[in-house]
This record gives C-alpha cells, sequence and structure tokens, in this order.
C-alpha cells in the first residue's frame, strides 16, 4: 500500500497570519505548546466550532501570553530542536479504475492522501503555572486549561 | 493592541485527527523546503509505504526512513489564521499529542524473491514469456518497503530481470552461463572490458546463442556502467558471480580451497585470471581448517539469513560458536545502515571476548554448552 505524501506551496492567495505571529516562521501556521490538554465543556460534536478558548497578547513576542478563562499563561518562543513538518490529511476519493494487475484488489483505506502543507522551526511554548487572574474576562463557555 | 483571539476550528469534527507532525532530518527538511520555494509545480517523491501488518516506512526518490510514533507529556496546538477575521483571530484546527520520528533505515528487499517463485527465468525461456506467477515492476514497487533508486538497486543485485513488465530473476546456472560467454568473447572479439561496444556483445550473443538482447542488455548493465554504448565492465563483479555460482554447491559438503580457485580460474580463463581472488566472495562461504591441515570452504551466503537481528545472530552462532570481528562482519552489513549500527547490533546481540589473538564475538545465550 502506498499513501503519497505531497508537499503544497504556499498559496499568495490564502489567508496570512498577523505579521507578529509570521516571525516563527511561516506565515499560514505555528505551534502552540501547553501543558495538559484544553478542558471542553458541551457534548455536541459541533458545540466547539468557532468558539472562543482565549486571547493571545503579542505586544511583546519575547513574553507573549495567553488568557484562558481565569488564568493567564506567559510564554516564550522557542528553537525546536528538529524542524517539524505538518501534514495534513487530505479528504481522498475511493480509487477505482485502472489498478497495475487484473488481480489486485484495491485495500479499503487506500487513497488517503497527505499534504505537507508548513515546515516550522519554532513554537510558542506555555509551560508557567498559570496565574489567576481577578478581574479577567470570562467568556461564556469559555474552556478551561487543565495541567496534565 | 495585539489581542488576538484563539478559537478552535469552524469545522472541529472534520480538523480534529487530520493534522500529524513528524521531525524531519536535514536532508528531508532541506528537499521539503526546495520543493516548496521551487518555481514551477515539480513534485518530489515522497510516500509512507506498508501493509497492515508492516511498519510504515516514509520513502524518497532514494532512501528509506522508519516512521516511529513518540507521545509527547504536553499537547501542541496547530494554530491557523481565521478566514473571516485573519488579523484579529486564529483557529487552534488539531490537538497533537504525539510526533512520527524518522529514522534512516535498509530498504526491505528481502521480501522480493519470495514473491518471485516462479517467475524464473531459465535457458530456454527465451520464447515462453508465460510463467505461473506474475508480479510486475509497479505491483512490487508498490508492496516493497524501498525508495525507487534502492528498489532497481535491489534488482540488480538480486539478478532480477524486467522482461515485458514483468519480474523475473534468471536462474543462477543460467546467468553464469552467459557470464562466461560474455568474458570469452571479449577476448575473441577484441574487446576492451573498458570500453567494450555493447551492441556487437549483445548480436553476437543473440546470433550465436539464442539470447534475447534484452536479457544480455540488461544482465551487462548489472556488472558496469553503460555510457553511450560502451560498457565499463566490472570485471570483479563477473568474476565474483561466476566464483558464486561454483560455490553454490557446497553447501552441505565442503571442498577443498585449493580445488575450488582452480576450478575457478578454469572458468575465468587466462586473459582475467588476475582478477581471481577469495576476497571477493566475502560474506558467501565459511572458512575452516581441514583434518589434512589444508582449507575447506562451504557456501554460507548473507542473503539467505534471516533479517530480523536476533534471529540472524541465532543463526550466526548456531553455525559458528565464536567469530573473529573481521568474520562476522560481512554477515551483518545487509541488515546494519552503517558501521555504527553494526557496532550497536554487536553490542546488543553478542558478547565480545578480548584475547591476545583478537576480539572473539560469542552468544550471550548459551547453545552448546
Amino acid at each position: 500500500m502506498i499513501i503519497p505524501v505531497t508537499i503544497s506551496r504556499s498559496s499568495q492567495f490564502s489567508t496570512k497570519l498577523p505579521p507578529q505571529l509570521v516571525t516563527l516562521g511561516h506565515d499560514e501556521l505555528f505551534l502552540i505548546e501547553l501543558q495538559g490538554t484544553l478542558d471542553v465543556e458541551g457534548t455536541e460534536k459541533e458545540d466547539k466550532d468557532g468558539q472562543l478558548i482565549g486571547t493571545l497578547n503579542t505586544t511583546d513576542m519575547n513574553k507573549p501570553t495567553l488568557t484562558i478563562g481565569y488564568h493567564l499563561l506567559e510564554g516564550k518562543v522557542v528553537n525546536l530542536a528538529k524542524p517539524l513538518g505538518v501534514l495534513h490529511k487530505q479528504a481522498s476519493a475511493p480509487v477505482g479504475g485502472e489498478s497495475t494487475s487484473s488481480e489486485s484488489q484495491e485495500e479499503v483505506g487506500v487513497g488517503t492522501k497527505w499534504d505537507v502543507i508548513a515546515v516550522v522551526k519554532k513554537k510558542m511554548v506555555f509551560s508557567k503555572r498559570p496565574m489567576p487572574i481577578a478581574t479577567g474576562k470570562p467568556a461564556s463557555k469559555a474552556p478551561s486549561s487543565r495541567r496534565a | 493592541m495585539s489581542d488576538i483571539d484563539v478559537r478552535f476550528s469552524p469545522s472541529t469534527a472534520q480538523d480534529a485527527g487530520s493534522f500529524r507532525l513528524i521531525e524531519l532530518p536535514p536532508e528531508l527538511c532541506q528537499l521539503i523546503e526546495s520543493t516548496m520555494n521551487a518555481p514551477s509545480h515539480a513534485q518530489s517523491t515522497l510516500c509512507v509505504k506498508g501493509s497492515i501488518a508492516e511498519d510504515a516506512v516514509l520513502c524518497t526518490a532514494d532512501k528509506t526512513y522508519a516512521l516511529r510514533s513518540v507521545q509527547l507529556s504536553n499537547t501542541l496546538l496547530v494554530t491557523t489564521p481565521s478566514r473571516t477575521d485573519s488579523g484579529r483571530a486564529v483557529n487552534v484546527r488539531d490537538q497533537i499529542h504525539e510526533v512520527l520520528e524518522l529514522a534512516p533505515s535498509v530498504p526491505k528487499l528481502h521480501k522480493l524473491p519470495m514473491f518471485l517463485k516462479g517467475a524464473q527465468y531459465d535457458e530456454g525461456d527465451e520464447d515462453r514469456r508465460v510463467t505461473l506467477v506474475k508480479y510486475t515492476y509497479d505491483q512490487a514497487l508498490s508492496e516493497i518497503q524501498a525508495s525507487e533508486a534502492e528498489f532497481q538497486r535491489g534488482l540488480k543485485e538480486k539478478r532480477i530481470l524486467v522482461l515485458d513488465g514483468y519480474l523475473r530473476p534468471i536462474v543462477p546456472t543460467h546467468l553464469s552461463t552467459i557470464l562466461e560467454l560474455i568474458l570469452s568473447y571479449m577476448v575473441t572479439l577484441s574487446l576492451s572490458y573498458q570500453a567494450a561496444g555493447v551492441e556487437e556483445l549483445v548480436s553476437t550473443l543473440a546470433d550465436e546463442h539464442e539470447i534475447p538482447r534484452e536479457v544480455s542488455g540488461q544482465i551487462i548493465s548489472w556488472f558496469g556502467p553503460v555510457k553511450e554504448g560502451l560498457w565499463e565492465m566490472d570485471v570483479k563483479a563477473v568474476v565474483a558471480e561466476i566464483g558464486l555460482e561454483i560455490l553454490r554447491h557446497y553447501k552441505h559438503e565442503p571442498i577443498m580451497e585449493s580445488e575450488f580457485l582452480s576450478k575457478w580460474k578454469n572458468k575465468i580463463g587466462d586473459t582475467f585470471e588476475a582478477f581471481l581472488a577469495l576476497e571477493l566472495l566475502t560474506g558467501n562461504y565459511l572458512r575452516s581448517q581441514d583434518n589434512s591441515g589444508g582449507a575447506a570452504l562451504t557456501y554460507f551466503p548473507a542473503s539467505g539469513l534471516q533479517v530480523d537481528p536476533a534471529a540472524r545472530f541465532t543463526e550466526l552462532f548456531l553455525t559458528k560458536q565464536r567469530w573473529k570481528s573481521n568474520d562476522i562482519e560481512p554477515f551483518l552489513s545487509d541488515i546494519a545502515v552503517n558501521s555504527k549500527e553494526r557496532d550497536k547490533l554487536l553490542l546488543k546481540y553478542a558478547r565480545a571476548i578480548t584475547t591476545p589473538e583478537g576480539t572473539w564475538y560469542t552468544s550471550r545465550v548459551g547453545y552448546n554448552n
């Protein structure tokens, strides 16, 4: 079984990140690292769509902050030990038609394709203990970040 | 104000699990970046290969990497600009808890001979192209975990012909016969082995011995480069192949080294005698001292041993209890990417004993004790 991996080029027409985030290395994608996972209320699959997680403040790119619910996380931009390729699964139509051998049956799942959409060399890490904010702006239904 | 809203993706169900992060070794990073920056729509060949039962590998045009998943203690959020509000909002598309690591791997060509039993090409098969087993080049390429360049090299090394798109391993005795003919025609046609006219050689073999042109042409390409119709013959490789065919008959009963060398010399002929050396067959024989004081050889090919390291070492130590490093290394070179990896295997699966004569390797587990 072969899963093709294509390498996509950045298109000049796709939306770009705000300029200060582009300094992380790629103009359409960046990585945020959190300790723990995002804890979300709501059980319907579509509940989360488009909902606010938090606010990223990038006034000082040496000390970016992320506010989630009542917590303020301080972070920093670090270089990755090794560059990371970001792969995105492509929705695929089932493969039909010609096959190289008249006897071979294409297996289910063949037709999956992946696309390398970015190579990133930095990430924004929020690893310090979150500070509770007394007068934070609580967004309704905002998820909280939970340290694992 | 540089406040940016961080939101969930507008389509979380679709996006979740659709991203993967993969650590890139420098050469792969460079390959991907140069493809991304290239002006035209050129693609680099990159694919993941493997059957359900196998560990997946990533292949470029000429290299194979083993894929391994590593769990992260933290979470990585793949974040992209919001389509509707790009200056002020970003979307978390996926939450990632593992990263894929790549490690350079030897191409996994060992399955090839297995698939091709019954598809062999022998003397007398010139007109009969139909075999019971039909395995095409493309089929093999999609199933074998190797890059195309490594796959093509593997076909040459395993003496597999490609005839009408089908893979046909050539029967060793027939190959040896053809090579012996080639050597003798090099002399009778006064061809220089450094620049032999391929057309003349191939035509003579077709006219005098009914050897199809595609067959002799491919065989010639296995034993040295062909440039502008001239073949620079790798004499050592040809001589080795002929010697190997003689040796193959002595798998269970040894042959005296002196007798073997003289048989070999007879097949090669005077012109190429200077190239004859037992070292050409390293990794294919075991040498032992006979009772009469002479050396005896037994056919023992590395290619016939298990590919899995633990099983390989078991076989080696069952054959001989202890090995000198020079003797054991040729039987590990096909499963270790480089000498560092080979040394790691020796460290893991063997016990080293240093004596005044040098380092001996024995099994870590006692079998015959």
